[in-house]
């Protein structure tokens, strides 16, 4: 078995807050972090590898920093780590993202899964699983909360929908996108943080992957950001005075549009 | 890549503090841009000695943009119903739709859909697409999406919106690789651009803490997943005429490798927390399980639904379908209460586009209080319960 899960580093966001002084994101102590669906992707490769044997790649495309979040999964089990990295990949959006790792994953070699999680906690898109699937002409299920049955040949799993969850079956190759309820994030043990620490991280650039310059970074993207600005402050809060039955009369009479 | 002009450049500051990355950084007197830029655009606008300049971002336009015409909403149906958002999309997609004085178009998939057709008319579409067949009784990512693909690509529209459901935002970013269009996703405004009619698509990034207007300026359609309960739907209107056109679908696209063994409703009524106009949520203040009691109490008297944090939902005092937040769902109600919840960022992300949000809460300093029309410290169970008979005899009265 030989799967891939692909990981981004983003911030901490305990730690991103808007500065009300000047408006813009205060990053004095932005912590960064493996994105917390990432790491269920993880788990869920590494539990496949211990059921079916084979070896789990992880891959990131980010600057030469994101090589934290690759150690940080090689010590929960992972083997092998690949990171994208190029200058002239950044303002990519998710259409150029998913260019970006589809070229990476082919220079990776031959798989059976490709593991992502449900979005990443900064964009919050959930698109480039998706995207990266279409590249590779594979199936894709996104929303994975449990993997009922593995086998060498396919899946059973359970995706979760709106209004209750849908059971599919598929085979190998194919791309599943991981929500957090499917499993419970081992800690790294002693033996993988030796391992994660002395680990050789092979580094991929947008020549090594052969990467057309006009379908990476910014000049790739078809959407672009034209603004950037603070959500509208929210109304003021109201303050009830008097007895708590007072209070929750008043509450009440402003409440009185929804009863 | 972001060009500083070493000769221009000042070194007053302004980008720095105005980067939302943390990208720029004085030295000596002159900007110098790190690994964290993603080329947003925001220190140009600040840089007043015109300093800054964003190259590669003027491509020649193609010249067949103007080829693609109209709006189209895709109106998402499942066991038998049609979902909310897609009436809320029909309203918006009308608005776009007489800015830019083009048909708006609804595309229908599904099995045994009806008299919906006739409904998406009467809600503002002019033209319904719809592809009925029993082999589309089930969503699957690989159908609907090679049906859309293909039905995009015969008609061209301009624009194209989807809600921001959990299928909408799972085969839509497929169809808009393969269409190498722009899509943004979990929109909550949109507009068309005077100068060049181009959609501008405004969302969320960084749990709601900046907002983002987004363009595609060089690709059609542009495509756009919007967020439930955000738009307003036009009022049933019987009286509006348009046109239904009937789609086959090939054998090929109905040929799928993702096979549905069966699709599961949940026993729990209302999970879909996005659709509820009103949510009771509860924190780690409820102290137990049972404290949902009291909730589901409160969402009964007011006909909403229960929303949870992370931090019970990790406890398993209610199951994950009801977590709002940054690893669960982001919701806009039109009334939240939040009972308990101190307010933590990742949850306050996903609730903040709550038209009213009321907060109930021991800590008179919880962050929740931050974000709360309407707060009240003290207890909860003292307080739901009060709150309960004070909207029953108001009721009455």
């Amino acid at each position: 078995m030989k799967i891939i899960v692909c990981i981004k580093q983003v911030p901490d966001a305990k730690d991103v807050r808007l500065d009300p002084k000047t408006n813009t994101l205060a990053r004095e102590g932005v912590q960064s972090i493996m994105n917390p669906y990432d790491q269920h992707a993880v788990e869920e490769a590494v539990r496949l590898k211990e059921l079916l044997g084979g070896e789990v790649t992880v891959l990131s495309m980010g600057p030469p920093q994101a090589e934290e979040v690759l150690r940080q999964a090689i010590s929960c089990g992972a083997d092998h780590a690949v990171l994208v990295s190029d200058r002239a990949f950044a303002g990519a959006d998710t259409w150029a993202t998913s260019y970006t790792l589809a070229k990476a994953v082919n220079v990776i070699g031959a798989f059976d899964l490709l593991l992502c999680g449900k979005q990443a906690i900064d964009g919050d898109t959930a698109q480039v699983g998706p995207g990266l699937a279409m590249r590779l002409q594979i199936p894709y299920v996104t929303c994975v909360q449990k993997v009922r049955q593995a086998t060498d040949s396919g899946l059973v799993l359970e995706r979760m929908m709106d209004d209750g969850y849908d059971v599919l079956a598929l085979d190998y190759p194919a791309l599943l996108t991981m929500v957090k309820d499917i499993n419970e994030p081992r800690v790294p043990s002693l033996k993988g943080k030796m391992r994660a620490k002395k680990l050789e991280i092979r580094k991929l650039t947008a020549a090594d992957i052969g990467a057309d310059p006009a379908c990476i970074g910014l000049p790739g993207s078809p959407t672009q950001v034209v603004k950037v600005f603070p959500p509208e402050a929210r109304c003021q809060r109201a303050v009830f005075t008097g007895s708590l039955d007072e209070q929750i009369g008043q509450l009440v009479d402003s409440l009185q549009p929804y009863l | 890549m972001l060009i500083i002009d070493k000769d221009v450049c000042i070194g007053c500051g302004n980008c720095e503090s105005a980067c939302p990355f943390g990208a720029i950084t004085i030295v000596d007197g002159c900007a110098v841009v790190g690994d964290g830029c993603t080329l947003c655009g925001t220190c140009v606008e600040t840089c007043d000695p015109g300093a800054l300049k964003i190259e590669g971002a003027e491509k020649s336009a193609p010249l067949d943009l103007a080829s693609w015409s109209g709006v189209w909403v895709y109106c998402e149906f499942r066991r038998g119903a049609l979902a909310p958002v897609s009436l809320e999309l029909l309203g918006i997609g009308r608005r776009l739709a007489d800015t830019r004085n083009v048909p708006l178009s609804a595309v229908l998939i599904g099995s045994e859909t009806g008299e919906t057709a006739r409904q998406l008319i009467a809600h503002g579409a002019d033209t319904v697409y719809r592809i009925d067949d029993p082999a589309l009784a089930h969503f699957t990512d690989e159908a609907y999406g090679a049906i859309m693909t293909a039905l995009i690509q015969q008609n061209k529209p301009e624009i194209v919106l989807a809600g921001a459901t959990a299928i909408g935002r799972s085969f839509i970013p497929g169809v808009a690789t393969t269409l190498g269009a722009g899509l943004t996703a979990d929109c909550t405004q949109l507009a068309i651009r005077e100068e060049d009619g181009a959609l501008l698509q405004t969302r969320p990034a960084f749990g709601g803490n900046i907002m983002a207007t987004i363009v595609c300026p060089n690709s059609r359609p542009q495509m756009s997943t919007v967020r439930p309960k955000v738009m307003q739907a036009l009022t049933f209107d019987g009286e509006r005429q348009g046109n239904i056109v009937e789609v086959k679908p090939m054998p090929e696209q109905l040929a799928t490798r993702v096979r549905v063994i069966e699709s599961v409703v949940s026993e729990e009524d209302n999970v879909n927390i996005q659709e509820s106009d009103i949510l009771v949520a509860g924190g780690r203040g409820l102290d137990s399980a049972k404290g949902f009691t009291l909730m589901r109490e409160l969402a009964e008297s007011l006909g909403g639904a229960i929303a949870a944090t992370r931090a019970v939902v990790d406890a398993g005092w209610i199951g994950y379908p009801h977590q709002v937040g940054q690893t669960g769902k982001t919701v806009a109600p039109k009334l939240y209460i939040a009972c308990g919840i101190s307010g933590a960022v990742q949850h306050v992300a996903g609730m903040q586009s709550a038209e009213t949000i009321v907060a109930i809460n021991r800590d008179k300093d919880a962050p929740i209080f931050d974000v709360a029309d309407f707060g009240l410290v003290g207890d909860l169970f003292e307080i739901v319960p009060k709150l309960l008979t004070q909207i029953e005899e108001r009721r009455k009265s």
